[in-house]
């Protein structure tokens, strides 16, 4: 069975009220999700509350999922927002607007616990934010290109564009840090 | 190192297991169950989009019902048809790229920026062709009421279409403000070239043109506070006084 059809076919049964299918999606869902928040917070509590706060946009706004159409870029564009909003408002609280620009624009600057307990999160450190997030979606999710210009709205040219240097900044990181073929879980 | 071996590496990255406890998917379920109903899919983007576009075209004829006809009067055949025609291809990219910022990973043709500057200049192209007058009388003093006229007809037609979309959902409210101003500006526009008597090149190409821009930057304006509002509203419930 495909999987993303069977998303879909989940997402329909879910506009129609049976739990059944929500909870399925939630148990199909959530780990993909988690690690997205996770790869991207500055903590493991942070990661559930927005994973806890995505559902419930979700749910929100399950009406403008349509069927036929791919159902993960509709997650994921939920979370990528609910995700900037958390940020921006904490942000505003603590340091102001400058520094969302900035942090959108420079590698991730905290190192967080999480960087430390997981190998893709690890690798993905020197990333900048938008390209952690393209990286996440295509090797975490294993949404395609176009799945992924879909869910951060943007055109393909423009993720190929993003995974493309995000290649060539990992590439130098892992070569200067010797980094071999069969290792996994982290940079040597 | 090739891109094959950093795919490899990241692949094998990305299967570390997830420890998310069964405790928290069941706190999300629960949450969601009470309020469990059956809802309504959006139409079809071509159903809203066709919808914007009515919208627009009504809000264009109210107005010059109002105020006259004189402007379309006053064009030639060719003139009519090319210029409703580029107002109307353009309204329905601008509908249908509307309708895409309202639902979430929607698939998006032309980015809001890219509308704005793809739409202020085929308008400029068409009134450029068209219109061969190149005397400016009373440019500021006709104009500055042609552009207030355009943008205070943009202005309902873009909260009709946003009334149109409200069951959407904006993941970035900036952009879908931009989208619904460009295409309540196309309206303004609409309203003028109906009225608008005076068909001089440097008039219509200056201050018809200007108010998709302007609109769109008053579209783009409201978004902005909007997500601004909705974050000082949290900012201040997350840390009340």
């Amino acid at each position: 069975m495909d999987p993303d059809s069977n998303l879909e076919a989940l997402m329909a049964r879910y506009q129609q009220g049976d739990f059944g299918a929500v909870t399925d999606l939630i148990e199909r869902i959530s780990p993909q999700l988690h690690r997205f928040f996770l790869a991207q917070s500055q903590s493991r509590t942070d990661a559930d509350d927005l994973l806890q706060e995505t559902w419930l946009r979700i749910h929100k706004v399950r009406h403008t999922y349509r069927p036929g159409e791919p159902a993960l870029p509709w997650f994921y564009a939920i979370a990528r927002h609910v995700r900037i909003d958390h940020y921006r408002k904490s942000l505003r609280t603590a340091v102001g607007e400058r520094q969302l620009e900035a942090m959108s624009q420079e590698p991730a600057s905290f190192a967080n616990e999480s960087d430390h307990a997981d190998g893709l999160n690890a690798l993905l450190a020197p990333l900048s934010e938008s390209q952690r997030e393209v990286i996440e979606m295509l090797k975490v999710a294993g949404m395609s290109l176009e799945e992924v210009a879909r869910a951060t709205s943007s055109s393909v040219g423009s993720v190929k564009q993003k995974v493309h240097r995000a290649y060539e900044k990992l590439r130098e990181t892992m070569s200067a840090a010797g980094f071999r073929r069969g290792q996994r879980g982290g940079l040597s | 190192m090739k891109d094959e071996e950093i795919d490899d590496v990241l692949t094998k990255a990305a299967r570390a297991p997830n420890d998310l406890t069964p405790q928290m998917l069941q706190r999300v379920a629960d949450s969601i169950k009470p309020s469990l109903d059956p809802v309504r899919p959006l139409p079809p983007t071509w159903v809203l989009a066709g919808g914007l576009v009515m919208v627009c075209a009504a809000v264009s004829l109210a107005g010059a019902a109002r105020a006259g006809f004189t402007g379309f009067a006053k064009m030639d055949l060719l003139e009519r048809v090319l210029v409703f025609l580029a107002l109307v291809l353009l309204a329905w990219v601008a509908a249908s790229e509307f309708v895409n910022t309202m639902i979430p990973g929607s698939r998006r043709r032309i980015s809001p920026g890219a509308l704005l500057g793809f739409g202020s200049f085929a308008l400029l192209g068409v009134f450029g062709f068209l219109f061969r007058d190149y005397q400016t009388d009373h440019f500021f003093s006709i104009g500055i009421v042609c552009l207030l006229t355009g943008f205070l007809h943009a202005i309902p037609a873009a909260l009709l279409g946003w009334l149109l979309l409200r069951r959407g959902f904006a993941v970035n409210s900036i952009s879908a403000g931009l989208v619904a101003g460009v295409l309540g500006g196309l309206a303004g526009v609409g309203v003028l070239e109906l009225h608008c008597p005076n068909l001089q090149a440097a008039h219509v190409l200056v201050w018809h043109t200007a108010v998709v821009p302007l609109s769109g930057a008053a579209g783009a304006l409201v978004g902005w506070t909007l997500r601004f509002r909705a974050g000082s509203s949290a900012g201040e419930r997350a840390n009340p006084k």
